[in-house]
C-alpha cells in the first residue's frame, strides 16, 4: 500500500496560484498525458525486474464495516451495457462487474474458477463444456439463473447476426440445455482453454425477461443492467452517473457468514481527462479511479491520504511491423531495427522508470506463461550488430524494397497524436536514423491508425498486444493466417506457430502447453514481426479508508470465500468485497 | 420583425446545408469508420463487412447523404453507430447542460467585465486601470484548458470549495446545478471577461470625450448616472458584436471544458463522435450547431435594434 506524500503543500493561496500557473504552463507544454505504447525496465537489473507493481494490500486487521457511498472515476463512457452489444473495455467492464457476476472468473494465479457456477467440466475430447449453476441465484428482477436462461442468451444475444461476441462464440455449435441448472457449450472442434471466455460478457448471465420488456437489442435494453450480481442497477446518464445500490439478496456472504457487499450504494462516472480523475479522487469528489496510464500511476502514487494499486499485466506495448511490406518484410532489417533500440531509454522517455518492466515476450514475468529463457533471448540493444545488418541489406543487389544498393532504408513509422506517444515516435526516429535509416514519422489519429493496421496499409505502427486471457486466445488472433483474421496485424504466421496453436487448442496438460508457448515466443524473438518495449502500467488509485481492492475473492462450491481473485488487473476490480473504513 | 425572423429563417436554409455538406463530406474523406473505431473482440473480415452493411457505410458516400437529408427535414436525426441512441433524443438530453454552461458564463462574463470596464475607463491610467490591465492580459493569455486544471487543483484540491468533477441538473438541485457548473463556467469566461473588458474600456474612453457626457458632467450628474446611463450605452454596439461572436465561440468552448469537468453535454459527445467517425451523431450536433449561430447572431442583430433607436428607425422607413 501506497501512502503520498504532498506535491501540493498548503501555504499562501497567492504561493500556490503562482506555483500552479508556472506548472500548468510547463505541463500544459510539455503535454503529460501518456498513452504509452508499453514501457519498462531491463530484466537484468534487479531494480527493475522487481517492478514496483501491485503494492499488496496489508492484512486488514479492521472488520470490514457495512455501508457507505463510493464514487468512482472512470477514463471512458460505456456505449451499451448489453453483453453481445456493448463494448467492454477496461472502464466498462470495471463498472459491468458490480451489476453482472460472471461465470467463471481469473485467480491471482492466472487460472480460470468457476464463480456463478459451481463446476465447469469438459468432456474428454474437449468438445464440450458442461456448465453446472449454483442453486438459488436469482437476478434482480427476481427471475431465476436457469440453464434456459443461459440458452436464450446464447441463441438470441450473443451469437446472433451483428453481435459483438458472434467471433468469440463462433467455435460454439450449440448450448444444449441438460437441466434446470446444467447447460453444455458444444464445440465444433475441441477448444482447451473455452472456460476462458466465460469471464468476460459472454459469461455475465442477463435477464431476458428484462431485457425484452426494455425493447431487446435493438431498444432500450442497453441503457440499463439485470445482472446478479452484488450491485442493482439505478440509473444512467450517460457520459455522467451510472449509480447502483446494494443487492438486498446477493447469494455471497463473506468470512464471517456476513451478507456481501457491503457498500450501499456505489456510482460510476466517466472522466476522461487523466488530470480532472487523479484531481477528483485528492479532492475526494470521488473515492476510487483507475487509470492505464503510467504517468498517471507515478502521479496516483504521490496523492495526499491515497493509496494506488498498481498492476502490471500481460499487455505491453511497443510497435508491429507489417511483414508484407519492404523493406520491413526482410528479418536483417527487423533485426536491425529490434537491435537498434535501447528499451530502456525508450521507458525513459515515456517516464515510465520503475514503473514498468521491459517487455520481452506476450507474457509479465508475472504470468504463469512468462518464459526468462525467452527474456534471455529476446534482443537487447546493439547497434553494431544493428548496424552491420542493415549494411547487410543495403548493399545487397536483391533487397527487397527495390533500391540500388547502397541507397538508404526508408521506413514509415506511425502514431496517434497523443504528447506521449509522438515522443516516442521521436526517439525511435533517433535510434533509427542513428544507424542510418530514413524515418518518416506518421501521426495518425486512433481510428485511421487501427484501420490501416487492419487493411495492411501500414509499415511499422506503435502499437499495445497482450492479454491476460488464455495464450491461444491472444496468439491465434495475432498470428494465424493472415488471408482469413484480419486480426493479425503483422501479416506473420509460420508452421511452427500453427502446430503449436493446435497444442494450446486441444490441450489442457500445462506443461505441454507452457512449452508450446515458449516456442511461439522464441520464434517471435528470432523471426521479430513486432518488438517491444515495456508493460502496461495500471492501476486503481482510492481514497485510503477504502478497503479491499487486492483481496477480493472466489467463492468455493458453498459459497464460502476460498481463493484469492486476481486483483486489478487490468485496472478493474470486482465489487462485493470493497468497504470503506469508518 | 416578423418579416425579417422569415428572411433569416430562410436564409438558414442554405447555411444548414452548406454545413451539413462540408462535415459529410470531410467525416467521408477521412479514413476509418465507426466500425473500426468500435472493433468487436475476436472479430472476422466477415462481421466487419456485414457490420459496415447494417449501419450502411458500404453505400456510395451520396446516397448516404441525401437517405440522412430525407430524414432529417421529417425530424429524423438517425442513431449513434456507437452506442444506437437517438440523435435528436441525445441532443434534448444534453443540450440543457450545454445551455446552462453558456449562459451561466455569459452571466459571469457580462456581470464581471461591465464594471471593470467602465471603471478601467473612468480611472484610465491610474494603478486600478493598470493592474485590471495586466491581470486581463493573463487572462488571454492562459488557455481555458489550462485554467481549467488550476481551478480544479486551487479551487477543488486545495480549498475544497467546489467539486472536482460532477454534474448537478438544475431541475433536480438548481444551488447544486450551479455548484456543479461554477468552475467550468468560470474556466470558459476568463478569457471572454478579458475580451469585454479590453474592448468596452478602449470604447468607454472614446466615448466619455464625447460632447453630451461632458454636457452631463457640467450639469453636475453624478458619476455612476453619467457612466451607466449616459457613455455605458452607446459603447455597447463593439460589446454586442463582440459577445455575439463570443458566445458563438463558446459552442467549441464547451467541447474542451465539457471534456475535462467530465460533463454529460454535447460538447462532449461531438468530441467522442468525431473520434469515433460516428457519423450521424456528428451530423445531427453541427446542425444544431449551425442553427445556435444564426440564431445568435439574429438576436444580437436586434439587440443592435434596442439599444440604438436609430437602427430601429432607419429600418422602418427603409420599409
Amino acid at each position: 500500500m501506497r501512502s503520498s506524500s504532498s506535491i501540493y503543500r498548503r501555504s499562501g493561496l497567492w504561493r500556490i496560484l503562482a506555483i500552479l500557473l508556472v506548472l500548468g504552463l510547463v505541463a500544459a507544454a510539455c503535454g503529460n498525458d501518456d498513452d504509452d505504447p508499453g514501457e519498462g525496465p531491463d530484466p537484468a537489473d534487479p531494480d527493475t525486474t522487481e517492478p514496483d507493481t501491485t503494492e499488496p494490500e496489508e492484512p486488514d486487521e479492521a472488520e470490514p464495516v457495512r455501508g457507505g457511498r463510493l464514487v468512482v472515476g472512470l477514463e471512458d463512457e460505456q456505449n451499451n451495457w448489453l453483453p453481445g452489444t456493448g463494448s467492454f473495455a477496461n472502464p466498462g467492464t470495471m463498472a459491468a462487474r458490480a451489476v453482472y457476476d460472471p461465470i467463471a472468473v481469473r485467480g491471482d494465479d492466472g487460472q480460470i474458477y468457476p464463480y456463478l457456477a459451481e463446476s465447469i467440466e469438459p468432456n474428454d475430447d474437449l468438445t464440450e463444456w458442461t456448465v453446472t449453476l449454483r442453486e438459488g441465484i436469482q437476478f434482480h428482477d427476481g427471475t431465476d439463473l436457469t440453464a434456459e436462461v443461459m440458452k436464450r442468451i446464447f441463441d438470441e444475444y450473443l451469437s446472433v447476426e451483428g453481435a459483438n461476441t458472434a467471433g468469440t462464440v463462433s467455435e460454439v455449435e450449440e448450448v444444449r440445455v441438460d437441466d434446470e441448472l446444467v447447460y453444455t457449450y458444444v464445440l465444433i472442434e475441441a477448444v482447451a482453454p473455452f472456460p476462458d471466455i466465460l469471464y468476460g460478457a459472454v459469461g455475465w448471465p442477463f435477464s431476458v425477461e428484462a431485457c425484452e420488456a426494455a425493447g431487446g437489442r435493438d431498444g432500450d435494453c442497453g441503457n440499463q443492467m439485470v445482472g446478479t450480481g452484488p450491485f442493482v442497477f439505478e440509473s444512467w446518464v450517460r457520459d455522467g452517473d451510472l449509480t447502483l445500490s446494494r443487492n438486498e439478496n446477493y447469494w455471497r456472504v463473506d468470512a464471517n457468514g456476513e451478507a456481501l457487499p457491503y457498500l450501499d450504494e456505489l456510482v460510476f462516472r466517466s472522466i476522461p481527462d487523466e488530470d480532472a480523475r487523479l484531481n477528483s479522487v485528492a479532492s475526494d469528489t470521488i473515492q476510487v479511479a483507475h487509470t492505464l496510464r503510467q504517468s498517471s500511476v507515478r502521479t496516483a502514487r504521490d496523492l495526499d491520504d491515497v493509496n494506488s494499486f498498481e498492476a502490471i499485466g500481460n499487455n505491453g506495448g511497443g510497435s508491429i511491423f507489417n511483414t508484407a511490406v519492404a523493406p520491413v518484410d526482410d528479418l536483417r532489417i527487423r533485426r536491425a531495427l529490434a537491435y537498434g533500440v535501447d528499451q530502456e531509454d525508450l521507458i525513459d522517455v515515456l517516464g515510465g522508470r520503475d514503473i514498468t518492466p521491459v517487455q520481452t515476450q506476450f507474457f509479465s514475468p508475472d504470468s504463469p506463461w512468462y518464459s526468462s529463457e525467452v527474456a534471455e533471448a529476446w534482443p537487447t540493444y546493439d547497434p553494431d550488430l544493428a548496424a552491420s545488418e542493415l549494411e547487410d541489406y543495403v548493399n545487397d543487389p536483391n533487397r527487397s524494397d527495390g533500391r540500388t544498393p547502397g541507397e538508404p532504408v526508408e521506413i514509415e513509422f506511425a502514431c496517434p497524436p497523443d504528447p506521449t506517444l509522438l515522443d516516442i515516435a521521436q526517439a525511435y526516429q533517433d535510434f533509427w536514423g542513428d544507424l542510418g535509416f530514413e524515418v518518416n514519422l506518421v501521426s495518425l489519429d486512433q481510428p485511421t491508425h487501427i484501420g490501416r493496421a487492419l487493411s495492411g496499409e501500414y509499415m511499422i505502427n506503435c502499437w499495445r498486444a497482450g492479454a491476460e486471457s488464455d495464450p491461444y486466445v491472444t496468439l491465434s488472433g495475432a498470428f494465424t493466417d493472415p488471408e482469413t483474421n484480419p486480426s493479425n496485424f503483422t501479416n506473420y504466421s509460420s508452421e511452427t506457430i500453427d502446430a503449436n496453436l493446435e497444442i494450446l487448442r486441444t490441450s489442457i496438460d500445462f506443461d505441454e502447453r507452457y512449452a508450446a508457448v515458449e516456442d511461439i515466443m522464441f520464434e517471435l524473438a528470432e523471426q521479430l514481426p513486432q518488438i517491444w518495449t515495456g508493460g502496461t502500467a495500471t492501476a486503481v488509485f482510492a481514497r485510503d479508508d477504502v478497503r479491499g481492492f487486492e483481496s477480493w475473492t472466489i467463492p468455493d462450491a458453498d459459497g464460502q470465500p476460498s481463493i484469492l481473485g486476481n486483483g486489478v488487473l487490468g485496472a478493474t476490480t470486482l465489487w462485493a468485497d470493497i468497504w470503506i473504513e469508518q | 420583425m416578423l418579416e425579417l425572423i422569415g428572411r433569416r429563417a430562410l436564409g438558414m436554409v442554405p447555411v444548414l446545408l452548406a454545413a451539413s455538406i462540408i462535415t459529410f463530406v470531410m467525416l467521408a474523406m477521412l479514413p476509418g469508420d465507426a466500425v473500426i473505431a468500435n472493433l468487436p473482440p475476436d472479430f472476422t473480415q466477415d462481421q466487419l463487412d456485414e457490420r459496415r452493411a447494417q449501419l450502411g457505410l458500404d453505400r456510395p458516400i451520396v446516397v448516404q447523404y441525401v437517405d440522412w437529408v430525407t430524414s432529417a427535414v421529417q425530424g429524423d436525426l438517425g442513431r449513434s453507430a456507437i452506442t444506437n441512441e437517438r440523435v435528436s433524443q441525445m441532443i434534448l438530453e444534453r443540450f440543457p447542460v450545454s445551455l446552462q454552461l453558456m449562459v451561466m458564463t455569459m452571466i459571469l462574463s457580462i456581470v464581471i467585465s461591465i464594471p471593470l470596464g467602465v471603471l478601467t475607463a473612468y480611472k484610465q491610467g491610474g494603478y486600478f486601470d493598470r493592474t485590471v490591465t495586466a491581470v486581463t492580459f493573463g487572462l488571454l493569455a492562459v488557455p481555458n484548458f489550462v485554467l481549467a486544471l488550476l481551478l480544479i487543483i486551487v479551487v477543488a484540491v486545495e480549498l475544497g470549495w467546489l467539486p472536482a468533477t460532477s454534474w448537478t441538473r438544475f431541475t433536480s438541485d438548481p444551488i447544486g446545478s450551479i455548484r456543479t457548473g461554477l468552475l467550468p463556467s468560470i474556466a470558459l469566461a476568463a478569457s471572454i471577461i478579458a475580451v469585454l473588458t479590453r474592448l468596452l474600456r478602449t470604447d468607454m474612453i472614446s466615448t466619455l470625450q464625447d460632447d453630451h457626457v461632458v454636457l452631463a458632467k457640467s450639469k453636475g450628474l453624478p458619476t455612476s448616472r453619467i457612466l451607466f446611463r449616459h457613455a455605458l450605452r452607446p459603447s455597447s454596439f463593439s460589446l454586442m458584436t463582440v459577445l455575439g461572436l463570443q458566445m458563438a465561440a463558446l459552442l467549441s468552448g464547451v467541447v474542451v471544458i465539457e471534456e475535462i469537468f467530465a460533463l454529460p453535454g454535447l460538447g462532449r459527445r461531438l468530441f467522442a463522435a468525431v473520434n469515433q467517425r460516428d457519423m450521424m451523431v456528428v451530423q445531427g450536433l453541427v446542425l444544431l450547431l449551425a442553427v445556435l449561430y444564426v440564431v445568435i447572431n439574429f438576436i444580437v442583430d436586434m439587440l443592435y435594434s434596442f439599444l440604438d433607436p436609430r437602427i430601429r428607425h432607419g429600418y422602418a422607413k427603409a420599409r
